[in-house]
């Protein structure tokens, strides 16, 4: 027996779409809005408290994603969470796994053609029915953008949820959940590589002048490896986290002393 | 400007911003009231000239069109531009070309807005964390929220006052920010997603040696500059060959 009925697929479609930018940051991004989409639902999925409270938890982790395209993954995810709370053997890595596979292309695919084809599109044609002040050019750019985006949205999101039960079921019937299980750990490994030298910035300011001759330190670091700091970054917290069991506030902090001692004494720059 | 005409342009331009989050989100906020055209009328409207809203709006636009913002790498902001270039336009009765000149710096202190407020937002991730753990799950949900409040002071404070004050008011206010402490917010902006990235690792790294897989995805992007998808793609067939193998198969 489902657990969620169409309300709450909708309430949940409704909620993401409203919050996924409501709590936007630097250190998580989407999370936050993620967690309180499970938290929407989460009373129905689970009896028990420390169910509920592990099923939170697992979706405070690092997400983003462009809004719009990647509705489809808080479906595909609310719909494996449903199977899991049902009673199937769904690892957190698995759910974990999938959010970190997907967030990357969907946000790809959705920067390309939201905020870099549809809209552009739409304004431009509003800018020509504006001409001369004339009220037709909002107009159109408002029931077009709407007209498009709310049915798109809601169709990814709802597709998303089936897919995710659909999916989930044929895994485990095939009896693969070990070898999916591996390989979306491993995709989701390769992925978190290349997004955290998309959105990780480190350059450094320093350099060796003598009369005519400057040689900058950011110019040696590129000949060996272009976002070499970046990927130190990212190593430094995981090592941090992971290694020296630091809480998570506290290496915040951490990043914090870098970022101002780094940023007066040059070391880094924008 | 009347106060109120002021109040209710800096609402909606907090509604319209990129994190305001009331308008169904960016369907109704920063893709559709936060567009400068549909700004345009919309302040018109409230300043009872909706002719050249629209006339203005559309040129802010234009300079406008093609910006995406994809990730956290913001390279202009329509919102200050917008929601403070039109009004203060409107209002001295200057030309359209006016607005697009003041929109280029007020772009930019809109940028600094995002990365403030994004750079602070990361308190309100510490509390959602502390609740789930408390169990106090009804709060933790609600602070998408509570959160927004970060974003309506640094909208709507900035928009009411240069609105209200008028337009000596926001060369001031760009002066106001030190050089030196923007420059803090830009570099912590920059490297604090490390963090994010370092906590996803440690729950997805089944061994040291498994740092390989991590650092192919990275030199697919830092030095092939590959698009994601790409990436992905090559993600799933060395995803497929390790399935082969630990599978102990013949390839096939």
């Amino acid at each position: 027996m489902a657990k969620l009925e169409k309300k709450d697929i909708r309430k949940c479609y409704v909620n993401w779409m409203t919050f996924a930018l409501g709590c936007q940051n630097m250190e998580r991004m989407m999370a936050p809005a993620f967690a309180r989409m499970m938290g929407l639902v989460v009373d129905k999925l689970y009896d028990k408290k420390e169910d509920k409270i592990k099923c939170m938890q697992r979706h405070t982790q690092f997400f983003n994603t462009e809004e719009a395209m990647g509705a489809i993954i808080p479906g595909v995810i609310l719909g494996m969470e449903e199977k899991r709370a049902e009673g199937e053997d769904i690892p957190d890595e698995l759910i974990q796994s999938t959010k970190t596979a997907l967030m990357g292309p969907f946000a790809g695919i959705g920067d390309s053609l939201i905020g870099g084809t549809l809209r552009p599109i739409l304004c431009s044609i509003a800018m020509g029915l504006a001409a001369g002040g004339n009220l037709a050019g909002p107009a159109f750019y408002c029931v077009a953008w709407l007209g498009i985006i709310i049915p798109l949205t809601w169709i990814l999101f709802s597709r998303g949820y089936k897919f995710g039960i659909n999916a989930t079921d044929m895994v485990f019937a095939g009896g693969r959940k070990d070898a999916i299980t591996r390989g979306a750990n491993l995709i989701g490994l390769i992925v978190v590589g290349a997004i955290s030298a998309q959105y990780v910035t480190a350059n450094t300011g320093w350099a060796y002048v003598s009369g005519d001759m400057e040689i900058t330190l950011q110019g040696i670091l590129d000949s060996i490896l272009p976002c070499l700091l970046p990927l130190l970054l990212t190593l430094l917290a995981w090592y941090l986290l992971d290694k020296k069991g630091m809480k998570i506030g506290k290496v915040f902090v951490v990043f914090i002393v870098i970022a101002v001692a780094a940023s007066l004494t040059g070391l880094l720059i924008i | 400007m009347t106060i109120f005409q002021a109040l209710l342009i800096a609402l909606l331009g907090y509604l319209g911003s990129i994190y305001g989050t009331f308008l169904f989100g960016t369907v109704g906020g920063w893709n559709l009231i936060g567009r400068p055209i549909v700004a345009g009328a919309v302040i018109g409207f409230i300043m009872g000239d909706v002719r050249n809203g629209i006339i203005i709006g559309a040129a802010i636009q234009a300079l406008y069109v093609g910006l995406v913002t994809p990730g956290m790498s913001v390279p202009g902001d329509v919102n200050f531009a917008s929601y403070i270039g039109i009004p203060l336009a409107l209002a001295s009765g200057a030309s359209a070309e006016y607005a697009v000149a003041i929109s280029v710096p007020l772009s930019l202190l809109g940028v600094a807005a995002i990365y403030s407020v994004a750079t602070f937002n990361a308190v309100f991730v510490h509390l959602q964390e502390r609740w789930i753990a408390e169990g106090k799950l009804k709060q933790a949900a609600r602070i998408p929220i509570y959160s927004n409040i970060s974003e309506f002071i640094v909208r709507f404070i900035p928009i009411f006052a240069a609105c209200y004050f008028g337009a000596e008011f926001v060369p001031k206010l760009i002066a106001l920010i030190p050089e030196s402490l923007a420059d803090i917010f830009q570099v912590l902006g920059g490297i604090l997603p490390a963090v994010g990235f370092g906590l996803l690792i440690k729950y997805t790294l089944k061994s040291n040696r498994q740092l390989l897989y991590l650092l192919i995805g990275f030199i697919m992007i830092a030095v092939l500059h590959m698009p994601i998808v790409a990436v992905t793609i090559v993600a799933l067939f060395i995803a497929f060959i390790d399935y082969q193998i630990t599978s102990g198969r013949n390839a096939d």
